[in-house]
């Protein structure tokens, strides 16, 4: 059977056509990404950037679980689980963030796992109901508690401030915003790259079967549960580590923005605008979104209050009824189209050997 | 020899540019940077601050601008912290780094105030904070975060010394309370002062409730408050809870023999009072954050006026913060004579306004002079190595037939002023 | 806790849950027979609270009153959008695999839109109206009754009356049951399914429109109260039982009763916790809830 299933990729593998147009651009794209903090110093310019790369990261992060059929509303929750627990686990405990990531990261996997399998065999809007009715629990238990379990002060309301120490990498705290940007290009990058390699393998076939029709997938052998559950749990861990990396960057977390309904749906957002099921699409809708809404909001935010959120839902709306992929669909199919007009001459010498040998 | 003319010319004239590009730059703006919520829950509070400030750099640019600074006009540029926390701290990263301003005042909200003023630190920007009462914000041994405006201990210190006071000339004393404030930070802030020094003075706490922004209901609330029978309750809510509140209670016909008494924010809003029957707030006691006898001022005309021309209503607490802080940063900056962030530190913390030694602002209106950094009825401003003005203080009002009554300090009395206390029960109103 | 207490606070509960049956009923409406998840149902709630308010404080028209406009305005707008937005998901749907969750998220960002072109237009401050009757009390023994809180109430009772009339003793009302179980059998038999999903959105839209006007005596109004009632609503539609407009109001008045109840053991917004535990019990128990028709 494994055989088989090797030969049947290898074949499908090959049978791709060479996208050279498509590596070609996001290597530019990587190396442009790489180059720009020696020319760019200005602080608020990386800032932008920083935003994209995580909110790329974030929805990337979420896409897993849409690539299993289901549309969460809830991922904040997992933000700020990853987030409190390393921030907690160094303001009490003095740990260090990088080892306290880890924990937040199987934390939070634990509670997909929890909360993913009764939740799973929920049709589509009563899964994403069920998320944010989660969501929405762990944030006000933690909005309305001072003292958590084992007598942590989760602070309720207030949220945790990160103590201030200046240039300390050891603690995941830099006095200079390039540090961050590379952490969080670096981790946007490993995203992609692992939701890419899951869509190449066995899992990401399955998971495709099981997102356009499960019981069809089910009656073939596939245990949708099982992948689903994977997805999902991949998807906690990898939310979590943003939390923690939120927490780190902006040295304050607290339930309403980290864990609150807003944020779930602004990784949603990025997701859906992009391409909800794609690879690249949470990150070209981040590239769209992150700096449009961030520069909006800080110079017409004053005078106009919520027009970049009037203008993410315009956009959702208009994705929805004419783009239903996002916009990782025309972006791909144009580039495709371009690097077969390129491909043109050595395709034509083919089909001259073919005609000639008709 | 004509070369040396040549040269003595080309010199000369290069020294003019100089001179007339350092003039140039030397006159030009203070740039003073403002993070408030201009959206959000409390919106109103923050386009009041906003309003105040303006007000103020208008009078300032108007009179000459900054004279140690060649004239140089103020700039304010705002930000919205969308009364959110990391609204408030993405705003003061941009204004310190992308429209690198000399200073910062803001910004309402504690839960804002906090994070945010970390963030001026860590880029050496100084802060004033105007209206944020978080005691920990001038607690953390910053270098760069000052606060003229009083701590969250403050306010409830001075509830506390006008329970004393009332109970000393009346001879009748309280001795339960019941607390209920917003589970966000200012809430917390101050419910945890009142949960500490009301029993250092020997009141005992019958009910403790909390509750998030957005209740639409406050019936649960009175109905255990009215079952646990406190003699007062003390309240700490922003204006749109005040004003269900005020309205249920009036309505549910809740009965505090020793009263209401109300940390402010809400009902330090004109907006409050605006939408409430006076019935609903009579008798309440009121920690306010400004001078109530303002009025009476000979300043308050002309201000009243401006603020009516600009918000529609008169002049409150908020405005009077907001154009007050202006002054004192007006006096900072001709001390400082630069705008250099590092300097212009230095010259807040050197700062000592009192009404005698106001001379680099006084203003005269109607012939009359006055201490505009002062507006707010306090009488020094001076801080303490901790960036706190110890010298801010407010008062505590008794509402009567809608009018706010001050009764503590008792040197803002105003004659003939008769308290309540206790408060009558509402069929005997 | 007294049997005083608890009386008083079972009355409160009821109040409270005629509020959010009044609000639920028009999403069960629309989720019954159209299946679509509404997710800008608070926003078409907010807007109808701001046109009530509007009306009020530029017109001195009473809220009461201004239902004679509202609602039927209301209609026309829930119309529309089912005709412009929604339609052509289902139109697609036919050429593609169905799409349930597509709607979910244009409604999402419908509501995004509702939401901050009232907050741009209306600004974010907390509008209330000033009225004696939004104070007025009836006076029971142990307890004052909010008049304006206990008329939502009667209303909640009148809207699912009418409706429930509507649904069996008309024409058109037989035609919107008959497409909510069957589409196709429905459209074989000459009723235009599309124009009555036109007609069904606009009825639960001017639905949320009645309880909005209605609510605005005593409720203040500000740019994003639609999104905690609109989460509300959802919570009230599973408990009552998915497409059942008596099990709206029957889930409405029980969760009103719960919070109310548990409000005065724990903080008011811990018994906010309880509403989201029960609705992911009854979703994993019981999904077709109290006397629901259709199952989750």
């Amino acid at each position: 059977m494994n055989k088989t299933n090797k030969e049947i990729l290898k074949k499908f593998r090959e049978g791709e056509e060479k996208f050279l147009l498509g590596k070609i651009a996001i290597i530019f794209f990587a190396i442009i990404f790489l180059i720009i903090p020696l020319f760019v110093r200005d602080p608020y310019f990386l800032h932008i950037f920083v935003l994209v790369f995580f909110f790329a990261y974030l929805g990337t992060a979420w896409s897993l679980v849409s690539m299993a059929g289901q549309l969460s509303l809830g991922h904040a929750a997992l933000l700020g689980i990853g987030g409190y627990t390393s921030t907690l686990m160094f303001m009490e405990w003095g740990i260090t963030p990088w080892l306290g990531m880890i924990f937040g990261a199987a934390f939070s996997g634990l509670v997909g796992l929890i909360i993913g399998y009764p939740t799973f065999r929920l049709k589509g809007p009563y899964f994403a109901l069920t998320t944010i009715a989660f969501a929405e629990i762990l944030r006000i238990y933690v909005e309305n508690t001072e003292i958590g379990p084992f007598n942590i002060p989760l602070r309720a309301a207030m949220g945790l401030l990160v103590p201030l120490k200046g240039h300390a990498p050891s603690v995941f705290q830099f006095a200079n915003k390039e540090a961050y940007y590379y952490i969080i290009f670096a981790m946007m990058c490993g995203a992609i790259f692992l939701s890419y390699t899951i869509n190449r393998r066995r899992m990401g076939f399955y998971l495709a079967a099981i997102r356009s029709d499960q019981d069809g997938a089910e009656a073939l052998g596939i245990n949708s549960t099982k992948y689903k559950l994977i997805a999902m749990i991949i998807s906690c861990i990898l939310t979590a580590i943003g939390g923690t990396f939120y927490a780190q960057y902006f040295r304050y977390i607290n339930p309403e923005r980290a864990m609150g309904l807003g944020m779930s749906i602004e990784i949603a957002l990025v997701g859906v605008i992009g391409g909800w099921q794609t690879v690249l699409g949470p990150t070209i809708g981040s590239l769209l979104l992150s700096p449009s809404g961030e520069l909006i909001r800080a110079y017409l935010g004053g005078t106009y209050a919520g027009l970049h959120l009037f203008i993410y839902g315009l956009l959702l709306m208009i994705v929805i009824l004419f783009l239903p992929n996002g916009l990782n669909d025309p972006i791909i199919k144009a580039l495709k189209r371009l690097n077969n007009c390129l491909r043109r001459y050595p395709a034509k010498k083919e089909l001259d050997i073919i005609k000639s040998k008709s | 020899m004509k070369r040396f003319k040549n040269a003595f010319k080309i010199l000369s004239l290069s020294f003019l540019l100089i001179f007339a590009c350092w003039e140039v730059v030397w006159a030009t703006e203070v740039l003073i940077g403002q993070v408030l919520p201009l959206s959000g829950g409390a919106a109103p509070q923050g386009t009041q601050i906003k309003t105040g400030a303006e007000i103020a750099v208008e009078e300032i640019n108007a009179e000459g601008g900054i004279k140690s600074l060649g004239g140089a006009k103020i700039k304010l540029i705002f930000g919205d912290s969308k009364s959110t926390p990391d609204g408030g701290a993405a705003e003061t990263e941009r204004l310190c780094t992308r429209e690198k301003v000399s200073l910062i005042l803001g910004a309402f909200q504690s839960g804002v105030t906090f994070p945010a003023t970390e963030v001026a630190e860590r880029y050496k920007t100084p802060w004033i904070v105007n209206v944020a009462v978080k005691d920990e914000i001038t607690e953390r041994g910053f270098k760069y975060v000052f606060r003229d405006f009083n701590k969250a201990s403050y306010d409830i210190l001075e509830m506390i010394k006008a329970v004393e006071l009332f109970a000393k000339e009346t001879g009748k004393k309280p001795k339960t309370f019941a607390l209920m404030y917003e589970g966000t930070d200012w809430g917390r802030s101050s419910a945890q002062f009142v949960k500490k020094f009301y029993p250092e003075k020997g009141y005992k706490m019958v009910l403790e409730e909390s509750y998030a922004p957005g209740i639409a209901d406050f019936t649960p609330q009175i109905l255990k408050i009215k079952a646990a029978k406190p003699d007062m309750l003390i309240v700490a809510l922003y204006t749109p809870e005040h004003v269900l509140f005020s309205k249920q209670q009036m309505e549910q016909k809740l009965y505090l023999p020793y009263g209401l008494w109300s940390v402010g924010a809400g009902s330090e809003d004109p907006t409050f009072y605006k939408a409430v029957p006076i019935k609903a707030v009579e008798f309440m006691f009121v920690q306010d954050d400004w001078d109530v006898n303002a009025p009476q001022r000979p300043w308050f005309p002309s201000l009243d006026q401006k603020t009516k021309a600009k918000l529609g209503y008169g002049l409150n607490s908020y405005v009077a913060c907001g154009y007050g802080t202006m002054y004192l940063v007006k006096d900072v900056l001709e001390r400082a004579a630069s705008t250099d962030r590092d300097k212009i530190r230095d010259a807040i913390a050197a700062t000592d306004i009192t009404p005698q030694t106001c001379g680099r602002i006084e203003r005269k209106v109607d012939g009359k002079t006055y201490c505009p950094a002062l507006v707010r009825g306090i009488t020094r401003i001076k801080f303490d190595e901790q960036g706190q003005n110890t010298f801010s203080h407010g008062m505590i009002t008794q509402n009567q037939k809608g009018v706010k009554i001050p009764f503590w300090p008792v040197e803002a009395r105003p004659a003939g002023a008769k308290l309540v206390w206790p408060i009558p029960p509402w069929d005997k109103r | 806790m007294s049997a005083e207490l608890l009386l008083s606070a079972s009355v409160m509960g009821l109040l409270l849950g005629g509020l959010y049956a009044s609000v639920a009923i028009g999403l069960s409406l629309i989720f019954g027979i159209i299946r679509v998840i509404n997710f800008a149902h608070g926003g078409f709630l907010m807007m109808a609270m701001y046109a009530s308010f509007w009306l009020w404080y530029f017109f001195q028209i009473n809220p009461y009153l201004s239902i004679i406009v509202v609602v039927p305005l209301f209609f026309f707008f829930g119309y529309i959008v089912q005709n412009t937005l929604i339609k052509p998901m289902f139109v697609r749907e036919r050429a593609l695999v169905v799409e349930p969750l597509g709607v979910l998220l244009l409604m999402a960002g419908f509501d995004l839109v509702l939401a901050n072109l009232a907050l741009l237009f209306f600004k974010s401050d907390y509008r209330a109206i000033v009225s004696p009757i939004a104070s007025a009390t009836i006076s029971l023994e142990f307890i004052e009754l909010n008049v304006p809180r206990f008329i939502v109430l009667v209303l909640s009772f009148i809207i699912t009356g009418g409706l429930t009339w509507l649904m069996n003793y008309t024409e058109i009302g037989v035609a919107i049951r008959a497409v909510g179980q069957n589409r196709e059998a429905a459209a074989l038999c000459g009723i235009n399914v599309y124009k009555i999903y036109n007609i069904t959105f606009g009825l639960g839209t001017a639905a949320v429109a009645l309880a909005g006007a209605a609510m605005v005596p005593f409720y203040y109004v500000n740019p994003s109260m639609g999104l905690p009632l609109g989460v509300k609503s959802f919570i009230v539609v599973v408990l009552g039982g998915l497409g059942s407009i008596p099990g709206a109001l029957l889930g409405g008045l029980i969760l009103g009763i719960i919070e109310s109840i548990t409000a005065q053991f724990v903080t008011s917004t811990s018994a906010v916790i309880f509403s989201f535990l029960l609705f992911i019990i009854v979703l994993f128990v019981r999904p077709k809830g109290l006397m629901g028709i259709i199952e989750a």
